[in-house]
């Protein structure tokens, strides 16, 4: 019984960070149909930036955060101008796969530059808080899970306020759902594009910031990110808001079940089968459309 | 108030438009009728900047629009109301308006604009909080209308409103359509089915394989003219 409660616990945890992550391939899938690759370099990148803060300028971890997701917000919109912008539009491509590879090549080129700057060795980082919170017996959280949780439901929050409310974020549904609709009401396309690519940096950063304590800042610390990312997008159904918040805590709670009860081991095997009978079952997700009926 | 002279324009090697000329006065309802696939779609994607003219010019209110964005057409009041709505489906009613008034002029006034929509529509404040998947097809077409009149309209182009709505919804359409000509905008129509606009008409364009063969007002428009093309026996 403990045991299972520790494991929700961890899994609902894990399962807020990959609804922040996912939230940003979420977004760029729905204004711009393709999968951003970067999105978990884009986490990588905000890990490094708390890094720096933390060990060269004894910056506090909430600093650390800002940041993160400052730092991944400005790559998303490099990455935005690079490798994405050129291919919009152009009839001799197939967009969709062309970014696919495009913004691989660009997650491919964050890690190398890091592999650069600060060599390949994995850096430690100091959580946001420390210590734990007993709840009873042998069941507790560390306060580095309260406050994972805490700043996952102010991001989700701030996130579903600015694009139901705002101008800015109902321009970013508006070109999701009805893009000629979109331009006829003067949305300039091309700025809703970077303005949502900054946006999954941004989160893509955040949740890069928050998993750094858990493994540790490494070149390489974008690629499970993405691949749990893309399991939450493919589960949700590419492009639904609603369902990438609803798969992310079920894929955090599966991986979290498995690894306590079959071994941790498991859990990423696990999730890959669930991707392949998902492609097969259910191909556009929980709570995708099936493309006819997107029409 | 708009003015098109020997318009050319089509999708990549295709024309569509040959040699359009029309003009709409403020205050005039003008229809543009003819078969459907003859070009009165393409015609109002061009003017509102959703495709690039190929040759002519289109000038409203007195500056040349050739080359502007779809945004910045929509900023001077030239404001198009898409065939089949094209709703933003998951956004709700109410959100659905405000990004009609997406432009800052119009954004800033967003309240008062959508108490104006609520007056013409009072279905649409009913459903407010509806996402716009969940409206039958009337309320639909009124959410698309009103979504248009929350911009800063001076001149609506409205792509064929009666499209798949019951006789007595297109009639209810028709009246609201005459209403917004006399108290909000000036209104350019694009409609099949002539009849349909029969009392409110001022003058009328017959589009044909991308030309415009006949034009008058509605009293000139002979029957004649209609039945020719309607019934296919043109020429031959």
């Amino acid at each position: 019984m403990e045991t299972l409660l520790q494991a929700i616990i961890s899994g609902l945890v894990f399962g807020a960070i990959y609804a922040i992550m996912t939230m940003g391939l979420t977004l760029v899938y729905g204004c711009l149909r393709t999968l951003n690759m970067a999105q978990g370099a884009f986490g990588m990148v905000g890990g490094y930036a708390a890094w720096v803060l933390a060990s060269r300028a004894g910056a506090p971890p909430l600093v650390g955060l800002v940041a993160g997701a400052v730092a991944a917000a400005g790559i998303g919109i490099l990455t935005h101008f690079i490798s994405v912008k050129p291919l919009v539009g152009r009839k001799d491509i197939d967009f969709e796969m062309t970014a696919y590879i495009s913004t691989l090549v660009v997650a491919i080129m964050l890690s190398a530059s890091i592999i650069l700057l600060f060599g390949a060795r994995n850096k430690a980082i100091d959580p946001l808080v420390e210590g734990r919170l007993q709840i009873f017996g042998t069941v507790s959280v560390s306060w580095q899970q309260v406050a994972v949780a805490v700043v996952a439901l102010v991001c989700l929050g701030g996130l579903s306020l600015l694009l139901n409310r705002s101008r800015q974020g109902l321009s970013i549904m508006a070109v999701a759902q009805q893009f000629d609709a979109a331009r006829l009401m003067g949305v300039p396309a091309g700025r809703v594009y970077w303005v949502t690519m900054a946006l999954a940096g941004m989160l893509g950063g955040i949740a890069g910031v928050l998993l750094a304590p858990l493994y540790f800042v490494s070149p390489s610390a974008g690629d499970l990110p993405i691949l749990k990312g893309l399991t939450v997008a493919i589960v949700a159904g590419l492009g639904s808001i609603r369902g990438t918040i609803y798969a992310a805590f079920i894929i955090g709670l599966i991986e979290a079940l498995v690894a306590t009860y079959v071994g941790s081991l498991w859990a990423l095997p696990v999730l890959f089968s669930l991707i392949v009978v998902f492609m097969i079952v259910r191909p556009y997700g929980l709570f995708g459309k099936p493309e006819e009926e997107r029409l | 108030m708009l003015e098109v002279t020997h318009l050319r324009a089509g999708y990549g090697a295709a024309t569509v438009l040959e040699d359009v000329s029309i003009s709409v006065d403020e205050g005039k309802f003008v229809v543009l009728t003819g078969p459907n696939g003859h070009g009165k779609t393409t015609l109002l994607r061009v003017l509102s900047g959703l495709l690039p003219a190929g040759e002519g010019e289109v000038t409203f209110l007195g500056e040349p629009l050739n080359g502007k964005s779809a945004a910045a057409i929509v900023g001077r009041g030239l404001v198009h109301i898409p065939q089949g709505d094209l709703l933003f489906v998951d956004l709700t009613v109410e959100q659905n308006l405000f990004m009609g008034a997406y432009l800052s002029a119009a954004w800033r006034s967003r309240r008062d604009r959508i108490k104006r929509v609520y007056e013409l529509f009072p279905r649409l404040e009913e459903r407010r909080g509806q996402q716009a998947r969940t409206l039958s097809g009337g309320e639909r077409r009124m959410l698309g209308i009103g979504r248009g009149l929350m911009s800063n309209a001076r001149l609506l182009m409205v792509d064929e409103p009666a499209l798949g709505l019951a006789p007595v919804l297109v009639q209810e359409v028709y009246a609201t359509l005459d209403r917004i000509a006399r108290s909000e905008a000036t209104v350019l129509l694009v409609e099949e089915t002539l009849a349909n606009a029969r009392d409110i008409a001022d003058y009328v364009y017959l589009m044909d394989t991308g030309r415009i063969v006949h034009e008058g007002t509605m009293a000139e428009f002979g029957a004649d003219v209609l039945s020719s093309t309607y019934l296919g026996n043109r020429g031959s």
